[in-house]
């Protein structure tokens, strides 16, 4: 009777390990300067390839929403002027660099660049820029723009000329070169790591689901932020295993499983455990989401540059609605989903935009109903609890 | 019998039905600081009405204070009670339009009288009974005369504003400016209907349709929102009562289901 809905992941100590490495690796190399801060779907390797430093401020936004200082460190960014409109990782990432001390870990380690890739908003660049502002690190863009249907020749090559600029620029930066064999060796292993990462997400089709999404959000931090690295890899195959485990066993994610639905968009990190939490109670699971699924894809054997170009052009965010809607779709059927919950978020208008015709057209094509609720990642001024509660509670009374 | 317990943001109804779901009784209250104390309240007034012993009828509290019915058997949301509570009184409902003191909601009904597609008003009061209440205190007339007053108005001046404070200030210059309270009123109901009809479309428009809620009673909130739709609207009895009436029928589905 007392044993918990939900249960823990034996492999979270070890993802506690390797994010605690990823954090004194980043102060060392800033100490050294020889760190950068990279935007989520920035063409990490490149930089990784070259021995610079890699620090996430998205990464670290979700931590100060999990540590429940959003208002706060947004709160900083605003009385520098910036709007509440402003995407809450930006804000919170401008307010801790303003009051280090008050914020999270004292803050991200301090970067000698700032490497901005608009794959997956335009808002980056500008926020890159504010930070310039503040403490000199220089800002280098590579710019992706929006596919809509099939890359085409001239778009991946106009990528890749500033993927080649971006080389230029960290050479003279950290006064580094890059060698095609570390470049191949970089990107085999964040080929293999994503691989092992698919599977454990592609096991979520078994029912029980192995994993839920809070697990998964957890889990993603090394796939996005740690990309390249031996230690990663060896974390993803320990999780793997666990799940594979989990799945011999018909062990879930959570105790009861009755109903499967699909998360879109990223999670309100402040209340994310505590809603999947009553909702596994009520044998709520979601054995996919649309947010940890867009790191996926591989390198291929072709140039390495050109192929970089072109995973990086080719992420979700990057791409138009229709592929956003197949997306969800083509969730739904794998993994057998009951129905989808989307939740709009104020802050990040590139991922919130189109949810409303989304809504209706996935559940045209799929015949399972979905339910938009409304609130943030980061900063809880924007959330309200009851409204989302009385939306969800609403969804799982059309299902249960 | 069943009891339905609906605690909304502004009033809190109950009703008793018998096994058939024909309505024995039901009261409603102002919410206030404490919805626990309202639902109690409400429901010795439902004893009252009766003059029967409800200590073991099943009961089903909904709306946003539906959690804090210690006694209720049961929550279930509004957005099921209304959709069954509107059901039951006409089978014949595609589509619900509740509009409440703090939100709104449109409901897609499926043919057993359960919700299949809903849509609620964002975290903005604007399309809200509380959007009236606010206007009708600029205008210096009580909620129950706006309606009519806008109802005498020949050419409704346009409120552009949705936000319920810009709209304030936008009515406190019209009124400054010599517009009429009639034109203003009229303009005001005008802007609600459009808010409200926004939000049904995004659900699809299906008739025949539904409007229920306090502001149902509100004949210039009908015209427009009949205008704005095109479309006649159905509008029970008791429009505030809905939502109590499909708790208590569900209290009484889920009592037979226990037994």
């Amino acid at each position: 009777m007392s044993e918990k809905a939900y249960r823990v992941l034996e492999s979270h100590n070890f993802l506690q390990g390797v994010m605690y490495r990823y954090m004194l690796e980043g102060h060392a190399a800033s100490e050294e300067g020889k760190l950068a801060w990279v935007t989520s779907g920035f063409p990490v390797e490149i930089p990784v390839a070259m021995d610079v430093g890699v620090s996430y401020p998205e990464q670290y936004g979700a931590i100060v929403g999990s540590e429940k200082v959003g208002p706060k460190l947004c709160g900083y960014a605003e009385e520098l002027g910036y709007s509440q409109e402003l995407c809450s990782y930006a804000r919170a990432s401008i307010g801790s660099v303003k009051y280090p001390e008050e914020s999270p870990l004292e803050g991200l380690p301090a970067p000698q660049a700032l490497l901005a890739c608009n794959n997956i908003c335009g808002t980056v660049l500008r926020w890159y820029d504010a930070i310039s502002q503040m403490i000199g690190a220089p800002v280098f863009l590579v710019d992706t723009p929006p596919l809509e249907g099939e890359q085409l020749p001239h778009h991946i090559a106009y990528v890749r000329h500033g993927l080649d600029n971006l080389v230029s620029f960290l050479s003279e930066q950290f006064g580094t070169t890059l060698k095609e064999d570390k470049l191949r060796e970089v990107t085999d292993l964040s080929t293999e790591t994503i691989g092992v990462w698919t599977q454990c997400l592609e096991a979520c089709k078994n029912k029980p689901s192995p994993l839920n999404c809070a697990d998964r959000f957890l889990a993603m931090a090394p796939v996005v932020a740690i990309r390249g690295r031996d230690y990663t890899l060896e974390y993803y195959q320990t999780l793997l295993n666990e799940v594979k485990d989990r799945v011999a066993n018909g062990l879930g994610a959570i105790r009861d499983e009755k109903v499967r639905l699909l998360w879109d968009n990223i999670p309100p990190w402040f209340r994310v455990f505590r809603i999947m939490g009553s909702l596994a109670k009520r044998g709520v699971v979601f054995p996919a989401d649309t947010y940890t699924h867009a790191w996926t894809g591989s390198f291929k054997d072709e140039d390495r540059m050109d192929s970089i170009a072109s995973m990086y052009s080719n992420v979700y965010l990057n791409k138009g609605l229709e592929a956003k809607i197949d997306k969800m779709c083509g969730l739904i059927k794998d993994y057998d989903l009951d129905g989808f919950v989307m939740f709009s978020v104020r802050s990040c208008k590139r991922y919130s935009l189109g949810q409303l015709v989304s809504k209706e057209l996935v559940s045209e094509r799929t015949g399972v109903p979905g339910v938009v609720i409304e609130g943030d990642m980061v900063d809880s001024r924007l959330q309200n609890d009851a409204q989302v509660e009385t939306r969800l509670d609403a969804l799982l009374e059309m299902l249960l | 019998m069943g009891i339905g317990l609906d605690l909304g943001s502004t009033t809190t109804k109950g009703v008793l039905v018998d096994k058939s779901g024909k309505v024995i009784a039901a009261h409603l209250i102002p919410t206030g600081a404490i919805a626990s104390k309202a639902a109690e309240t409400v429901l010795e007034e439902l004893t009252k009405l009766s003059q029967l012993e409800l200590g073991d009828v099943s009961t089903v509290s909904t709306g946003y204070g539906r959690t804090q019915v210690k006694f209720a058997h049961e929550s279930i949301t509004e957005i099921t009670c209304h959709s069954v509570g509107a059901h039951n009184l006409n089978p014949g409902i595609k589509l619900l339009i509740d509009v409440g003191g703090q939100d709104s909601k449109v409901i897609r009904i499926g043919s057993n009288g359960r919700p299949t597609d809903f849509e609620l008003n964002d975290k903005c009061s604007a399309g809200t009974g509380r959007f009236l209440e606010v206007m009708a205190r600029v205008l210096e007339v009580s909620i129950d005369e706006l309606g009519p007053l806008a109802l005498k108005s020949k050419s409704p001046c346009p409120i552009s504003s949705t936000c319920t404070v810009f709209a304030e200030s936008e009515v406190i210059g019209r009124i400054g400016s010599g517009e009429s309270p009639a034109n203003i009123a009229a303009g005001v109901h005008q802007a609600m209907a459009a808010k409200i009809s926004t939000l049904s479309r995004r659900v699809g428009i299906a008739s025949p349709i539904g409007v229920t809620g306090g502001v149902a009673r509100n004949p210039a909130f009908r015209n427009y929102l009949s205008a704005a739709l095109n479309c006649d609207l159905w509008m029970p009895e008791e429009p505030q009562l809905t939502g109590a009436l499909g708790a208590a029928i569900l209290a009484i589905a889920r009592a037979s289901d226990t037994v």
